[in-house]
């Protein structure tokens, strides 16, 4: 399927959502949204690097170099930041692309929501984005959560966990939280449930707030 | 009974909704704060381990943030630099979340005239 969907027939039974339409819009977006992560996450590293070396004393970049057991070829540098950049790129569009599929699940029924509400006559470039708290903190929590077990395994698997002193600090906010596949699991669990409280209260305060400005979310 | 072109309409709104810059700033600066004062306050709750300090890691963030400590004190400036920083993050993130669908829609306008052109 293109983008051309926009531009097409989709089907011509009322009340049914045109699945086509459908697709091609979250498509988009995926797309977009894993653009603009993309270029943030990979320019976020590439800061990060060099205030690192100029700010990180007495040993540049102690802590960040630790990345590099995650990203092969990273480390505080000049040819770093452009690995890191790299990197920064490629995960942030992935992990934006996998966060908007999930949320895209909240699409139909807000789309359910505005025909059954009669607005039909609204602007359609007038309206503002409302988060549905749900499907943000289930897509938000899955992929962070997902992130802690996954990085939390590769430390197993490598033989490194006895020495992952760092990692192991997480135990002070994820109790039971340990550089195992079980404490991986535990503290990805814990995680995901404050993710998504997190991501409730996000919700709330941005529609409150766009709510507030006499916006007009969908 | 809703037309199709109702339904349409609906889920180009859902696809081409616009972030509210602001209200985007104000979510994501609120979070972050209270995050940040959060994992803060908790370590002084916990207080300091038998053979250690408070904090330690966590306070390396002062490198980014300078004045912030594990410290009540530095508690609270790290929520004001954090509210900051995810203000700017949230509203810089919906004016490109938004620009990003302008260009895409004005791609889309330019390219249908165009065909049309063409075609007469």
């Amino acid at each position: 399927m293109t983008n051309n969907a926009f531009l097409e027939p989709g089907n011509d039974e009322p009340d049914q959502l045109n699945e086509k339409l459908l697709h091609a819009a979250i498509k988009l977006n995926t797309l977009l949204l894993a653009g603009v992560f993309g270029c943030i996450s990979g320019l976020a590293m590439f800061v990060l690097t060099y205030l690192s070396l100029y700010r990180g004393l007495p040993q540049p970049g102690q802590y960040l170099n630790l990345l590099g057991v995650f990203l092969p070829g990273y480390s505080v540098s000049h040819s770093g930041a452009w690995i890191g950049l790299f990197w920064g790129a490629l995960i942030g569009a992935l992990l934006a692309a996998m966060f908007y599929r999930i949320y895209a699940r909240s699409i139909p029924s807000q789309v359910q929501e505005y025909l059954q509400s009669g607005r039909s006559k609204d602007d359609l470039m007038g309206v503002t984005l409302r988060f549905d708290g749900n499907y943000l903190g289930l897509a938000l929590g899955t992929i962070i959560a997902g992130g802690l077990f996954i990085t939390t395994s590769w430390l197993v698997f490598r033989g490194t966990a006895e020495e992952s002193v760092h990692a192991i600090l997480l135990a002070q906010y994820l109790p039971g939280y340990s550089v195992s596949i079980a404490g991986g699991l535990i503290g990805a669990a814990e995680l995901f449930c404050v993710v998504y409280l997190i991501c409730r209260l996000f919700s709330w305060i941005h529609n409150t707030v766009a709510l507030y400005r006499g916006r007009n979310p969908l | 009974m809703t037309s199709k072109a109702d339904t349409d309409k609906a889920i180009l709104m859902a696809a081409f909704a616009k972030m509210d810059p602001v209200a985007l700033a104000v979510a994501v600066g609120t979070v972050w704060a209270l995050i940040l004062m959060t994992v803060t306050a908790v370590l002084l709750i916990k207080g300091a381990p038998p053979d250690g300090e408070i904090g330690g890691h966590l306070e390396l963030l002062g490198i980014y943030l300078p004045g912030y400590q594990v410290s009540w004190m530095g508690g609270a400036l790290g929520g004001v630099y954090a509210w900051l920083l995810g203000a700017v993050v949230g509203f810089v993130l919906a004016l490109l979340w938004n620009m990003t669908h302008y260009l895409y829609v004005v791609m889309i306008v330019v390219r249908s005239a165009w065909w049309r052109l063409m075609a007469d």
